[in-house]
């Protein structure tokens, strides 16, 4: 019997949510890995503020970017192993919706995070205050697209030997529109221009991934588990 | 003819450009005709093996 | 229906086998001579440019790689495709045989760029949209041949690279514009085009007899390597010991 779509995603959404909790420590990895990039950056580069507000954007990004490839192990590896993902792909019911709902928690718990303490590192890069609401908002929406895109890898590399890097050389290619419009959002915050251009597009990307990438995850996933 | 090589000065980029192009056109040739011969081999030793 | 035989025999190995015998000397030898004549139509007869003088000639080996790095990507993912909806194994042989050749094209592309680059721009490496995109692209080609390599089961290996070839597809038109894009929010001072010069007949035609010589010499190496792929696929099929023997 075919529940309706939303309904399930809801219920795996409130599982892995509920799962998540249980080990609140892993959740603050991701965001400490942030931390940790976005410091060495300069400490390689230079102390110079100004210089640093320069990179200020591809810093933030390169570092969300490889924050969030190495939390999208965690996308489906625990329940490929424990066979959870076998009985949602036998369950009857829509693999595509639970798989999304999969990815939104991914982002609630990763990526919104990420976006929401980026103002602690761009004060660090020199970002100037009247640019941070534009930097959360931009890392958030490309954080969400993100996860999207990472999820059609994580499926696709499901069956592969040592998954971990290859997942994160299929994304990259994949993530380049996501990173040059949404680090082209961030420096126009800095600089002081209109954000609008870049977070249109990033948008439309978005929207493209929220309607295609749960579809191609969940044909990846099948293959995957065949 | 050394006008021809000199290519208005352009002969040092030029000539290993199209070494590049003729070589990887080369190289994609003499592999696929190696793969092949290779794949042509295993199959007649598999076959000699297990008739 | 005629159409539906030549489907069918489309997707019969021994059938593609044979075809691929049979038309692979022609093909071959076309290419060949168109090749022969392009170059020389292109570095001999062609005149040389009025502001890029002799250099505009690396066109003639650069354009044809990044248009085939190009195509061969497209015709890796319209033969994933038919091999996941029509669940063909030619079809997904094809794919496997198309990647390593694209690869190259891909660095020839990346490597001629380079060598036109530094007497235009004086500089070996610039990120210009094109050769930029290029890159991007050797990953996709350097991302689906390690996800092939990197799954054993080879069923499983044809699918899932076969879904990556597919939405590398869709991405690229995506990744050409966002790279368009983000070259052009930093405007440099020298305009950097790669060198399309406004060309006339005597210097277009050997371009375009290019573009056909390297179509045709990919169709046949294509043809060469689904043939070694079918041997190692079909290797216990009746019709593999005709072909050997």
């Amino acid at each position: 019997m075919k529940a309706p779509a939303l309904e399930v995603a809801r219920l795996v959404a409130a599982r892995d949510l509920r799962l998540a909790f249980r080990k609140p420590s892993q959740l603050l990895q991701p965001l400490m890995f942030f931390m940790i990039v976005a410091t060495l950056f300069p400490l390689t580069l230079t102390p110079e503020m100004s210089r640093l507000r320069d990179a200020a954007p591809g810093v933030l990004w390169v570092g969300a970017l490889l924050s969030s490839l190495l939390a999208l192990e965690f996308l489906f590896r625990d329940d490929a192993q424990d066979g959870t993902l076998e009985q949602f792909a036998l369950s009857g019911q829509s693999l595509t919706w639970m798989l999304f709902a999969k990815t939104c928690v991914h982002w609630l718990l990763t990526g919104l995070p990420l976006a929401l303490s980026a103002p602690i590192a761009a004060v660090g890069l020199g970002v100037p205050a009247g640019a941070m609401w534009s930097v959360v908002a931009s890392l958030a929406l490309g954080g969400f697209a993100l996860s999207l895109i990472g999820a059609i890898s994580a499926g696709l590399t499901l069956g592969a030997r040592r998954g971990g890097v290859l997942l994160s050389l299929l994304t990259l290619p994949l993530a380049v529109p996501i990173l040059i419009y949404g680090a082209d959002a961030t420096h126009r915050a800095i600089v002081g221009m209109e954000i609008a251009p870049p977070m249109y597009l990033l948008g439309a990307i978005t929207v493209l991934g929220v309607t295609l990438a749960p579809l191609a995850a969940a044909a990846a996933v099948r293959i995957g588990l065949e | 003819m050394s006008e021809f090589f000199s290519m208005s000065g352009y002969g040092i980029y030029l000539w290993p450009a199209f070494a590049l192009g003729i070589g990887v056109v080369v190289l994609n040739l003499v592999m696929a005709l190696s793969s092949l011969s290779t794949a042509r081999k295993d199959a007649r030793r598999r076959l000699e093996i297990n008739p | 229906m005629a159409t539906w035989t030549w489907f069918h025999r489309l997707a019969s190995p021994p059938h593609v086998y044979g075809f691929a015998r049979r038309w692979t000397p022609w093909i071959g030898g076309a290419a060949a001579v168109c090749m022969v004549v392009a170059l020389y139509g292109g570095l001999v007869l062609a005149p040389e440019d009025y502001q890029q003088k002799d250099a505009f000639r690396m066109v003639y080996v650069h354009a044809p790689a990044a248009w085939l790095s190009l195509m061969i990507y497209t015709t890796m993912a319209v033969a994933a495709a038919v091999g996941l909806i029509w669940r063909m194994k030619v079809a997904h042989a094809a794919a496997a045989a198309c990647a390593p050749v694209g690869a190259w094209f891909t660095v020839a592309a990346l490597g001629t760029g380079m060598l036109w680059g530094k007497p235009m721009w004086g500089a070996y490496w610039v990120w210009d949209p094109r050769l930029t995109a290029e890159l991007v692209l050797l990953f996709l080609y350097l991302g689906y041949m390690g996800l092939r390599a990197g799954i054993e089961d080879p069923n499983k290996a044809d699918k899932a690279s076969a879904m990556l070839a597919v939405v590398g597809v869709i991405n690229v038109p995506i990744i050409k514009y966002s790279v368009e894009w983000w070259n052009s929010l930093h405007q440099t001072p020298t305009v950097m085009k790669m060198g399309k010069p406004s060309m006339d007949t005597a210097m277009l035609w050997p371009l375009l007899l290019m573009f056909v010589a390297f179509a045709l010499y990919f169709a046949a190496v294509l043809l060469i390597r689904l043939r070694a792929e079918l041997l190692r696929r079909e290797r216990n099929a009746s019709w593999v010991r005709e072909v050997v023997t």
